[in-house]
């Protein structure tokens, strides 16, 4: 047996020898490792895809425009490690990041891997740039190598009820009464007990607060819940496949809300859920990240990512804008170290343009963008239309819904 | 006990060997797993009552851990025995409940695994436990609060507790409860018969088995430095809790820790030789599995004996 394990391992030895020739070989070209840190296999894998091809597509437009400068036009070299859906996971790539000796780490995608990982990368003080993973906890722990360029979960809600409340004022006050169906796990519960404390604030009465688990089969009971209370609004808080399975059983038993409001939502602003079921997807309101429709960049890269046959998902974005962000800081650093690396993250100002998200002039204080902030979007006719914040807005909203 | 002492000298060695931090990073989590999967093995394993939700002691003794760190201010070494002896005294409230009742089997299975889940759900509502958003402990290295900078100390730490373990494990193999247990194992009604308090025997078991997976959940804690719902109560822990012993051999001093080291090996070796391929390792992980209990006697000793012949 013994024999057998040795063999095993010798054979993994001699394999990661023969894969690593070639890179000795290269290293005479100036290159720098940045790591792409995604669950690809697991629960989360579909947003671990896309946000790996969003840091890849990031690398190639850096490549093919002749690297970073500032170090001699080095090239990007990617170290991908899958984190599986889980923090464990998570750490053990960023220690085989590590070994590989990137420079950054960008991804994470969930807050339990965001958290794991970037807390695994500071004892080597790598810096690791948060994708998506919005708990407010990533960036409150004075970790100096994290930062996180997109929103938190703060920003984010508060921005959600801000907005719901000008939406509604707006259109004369349509809607008073809300039932909330949420998720019974890890954001889904955390959110419902939010709304509960302030949508009475902001002059909105909870009628019910529906909890389903994930996965759930049916929608039926708490389609019919629905109907029974007749509310105004509906506001989901649920992974994709459970928010897609309630709107389409909300159309087939014809429950029409004055508006389907969502919040960090697994499908509203997912394109896949709109080409799949445009009726049911129809009018749906999110508050969510979102790229920004101004910057010319953002429809090249949409169509790139369509044009290999994939959807158009927030992950890409916001990788490839993270991405970005390395790269920038890079130039800025001027030399491959890490300490300088994270200094010019922290030093990042609004003269950061690369990125495609609708933020304002970016500046990070204990690792956090300031200026980052969610948008909100509604479907319309097909497509995903940004509705607030008013100024850079391509569609008008349609609400209350009627018919 | 010569093996357990040349376990501890192995574990007691790689550290000082190996500086490769994936490599110790690997063999932590392995010893935690290892540990939680002991703990299974005292109740599944020897007594023969298969536990599905270990997850609910796993979860108490790092949530425990946990919270008497960040929200009560507690030294990390204190939260960590406290969330062992909390756990066990779950256990003991869990095998109550069910064994009073008469639960075998599957019965029994379902149950823990209904209390795990309730757990998670509880856990996950909670304000004392973070509720959704989760329980971070503050990184601070210092062994003072039992963080270490170096991964190889940690890597000391659960080995002792594993080697602890099999010490235990041995220990009750050779004693009296240990004898009376296998007799449960064997035959219930037939041990009953022979003068075997069932009860008290099952009771004392799930107690020293919720300890020690308690023990492994304590010790996540510490390494990962948080902690959610899905994570600490999750069924993933249930089913590694049970699947490197039947693996590994149950009813084994060595089982967990072999079925432990070899599921999680064998993964590895399948990543770094064909990384490439999201999954791969899952695949290789399956397969194992499927032969294991295809080809019977279902566990790698098993294997080892019909190969010897």
């Amino acid at each position: 047996m013994t024999g057998f394990r040795m063999g095993r391992r010798g054979l993994a030895l001699a394999s990661a020898g023969v894969l690593a020739a070639p890179g000795l070989a290269r290293a005479q070209a100036p290159v720098v490792k940045l790591g792409i840190l995604q669950p690809v296999t697991g629960a989360l894998s579909q947003d671990g895809e896309y946000g790996r091809l969003g840091a890849e597509l990031a690398i190639n437009e850096i490549n093919a425009g002749g690297g970073i400068r500032a170090l001699g036009g080095a090239r990007i070299e990617t170290v991908f490690g899958d984190a599986r859906s889980n923090p464990e996971g998570g750490v053990a790539e960023v220690e085989k990041m590590q070994a590989e000796g990137v420079l950054a780490v960008v991804g994470g995608f969930a807050s339990p891997i965001c958290l794991a990982a970037s807390q695994a990368a500071s004892r080597y003080e790598l810096p690791y740039v948060v994708d998506v993973g919005v708990s407010d906890q990533i960036v409150s722990r004075g970790l100096t190598n994290t930062f996180r360029f997109g929103p938190g979960f703060g920003v984010v809600t508060q921005t959600a009820l801000d907005n719901l409340v000008a939406l509604n004022d707006a259109a004369g006050k349509p809607s008073r009464t809300v039932v909330i169906v949420h998720e019974d796990g890890l954001f889904g519960s955390g959110m419902a007990r939010l709304l509960n404390a302030e949508l009475p604030k902001r002059g909105f009465e909870v009628l019910e607060t529906l909890a389903h688990p994930t996965p759930a089969r049916d929608m039926n009971n708490v389609a019919l819940r629905i109907r029974a209370l007749r509310p105004d609004l509906v506001i989901p808080s649920s992974y994709y496949a459970e928010f897609v399975l309630l709107s389409r059983t909300m159309q087939q038993q014809r429950i029409r809300p004055k508006g389907v409001y969502c919040i960090l939502n697994g499908a509203a602003s997912n394109y896949r859920f709109v080409r799949e079921f445009p009726d049911a997807a129809n009018l749906v309101m999110d508050c969510n990240h979102w790229p920004d429709p101004r910057k010319p960049k953002t429809a090249e890269l949409r169509r790139a990512v369509e044009a290999q046959n994939r959807f158009w998902l927030y992950n890409v974005p916001l990788n490839y804008s993270a991405m970005m962000l390395v790269a920038d800081a890079l130039e800025r650093a001027g030399r491959a170290d890490r300490a300088a690396l994270t200094t010019a993250l922290a030093a990042t100002d609004g003269a950061f343009t690369k990125h495609i998200m609708p933020y304002g002039p970016t500046r990070f204080v204990n690792g956090q963008n300031q200026a980052g902030a969610p948008v909100n979007t509604q479907v319309q006719g097909g497509d995903i239309k940004v509705i607030f914040p008013r100024d850079f807005a391509d569609a008008q909203p349609v609400y209350p819904v009627t018919g | 006990m010569r093996a357990i002492l040349a376990f501890a000298a192995v574990v007691a060695v790689v550290p000082l060997l190996v500086s490769s931090n994936v490599a110790l990073n690997f063999l932590v989590f392995t010893m935690i797993i290892a540990l939680a999967a002991q703990g299974w093995n005292l109740l599944g394993g020897y007594g023969g009552q298969y536990s599905f939700g270990h997850a609910a002691f796993f979860g108490t003794g790092a949530y425990l851990t946990a919270i008497l760190q960040v929200r009560f201010g507690l030294n990390s070494y204190p939260a960590f025995a406290a969330g062992i002896a909390l756990a066990a005294l779950v256990g003991l409230a869990i095998g109550s409940l069910a064994f009073r009742s008469g639960l075998k089997g599957s019965y029994f299975a379902l149950v823990t695994l209904a209390f795990a889940e309730v757990f998670r759900v509880l856990a996950n509502a909670a304000q004392v436990t973070g509720g959704a958003a989760g329980i971070l402990i503050r990184l601070q290295q210092d062994p003072a609060n039992f963080q270490f900078a170096e991964r190889g100390t940690f890597l000391w730490v659960a080995g002792t507790m594993v080697t602890l373990a099999l010490m235990a494990t041995l220990a009750l193999e050779r004693s009296r409860l240990g004898a009376q247990l296998v007799a449960v194992r064997e035959n219930e009604a037939a041990a009953q018969a022979l003068g075997v308090d069932v009860l008290a025997v099952k009771l004392r078991t799930i107690t020293l088995s919720a300890a020690m997976t308690g023990a492994a959940g304590g010790l996540y804690a510490q390494y990962f430095l948080y902690l959610d719902a899905n994570i600490a109560y999750g069924t993933w822990i249930s089913v590694e809790a049970l699947l490197a012993p039947i693996v590994g051999g149950a009813g084994t001093v060595f089982g967990p820790v072999l079925g432990a080291v070899l599921l999680h090996a064998i993964a590895e070796a399948t990543r770094m030789i064909a990384g490439r391929i999201p999954g791969i390792d899952l695949v290789a992980f399956g397969i194992v599995l499927i032969l294991v209990v295809r080809f019977p006697p279902r566990d790698i000793p098993g294997l080892l004996r019909r190969w010897r012949r």
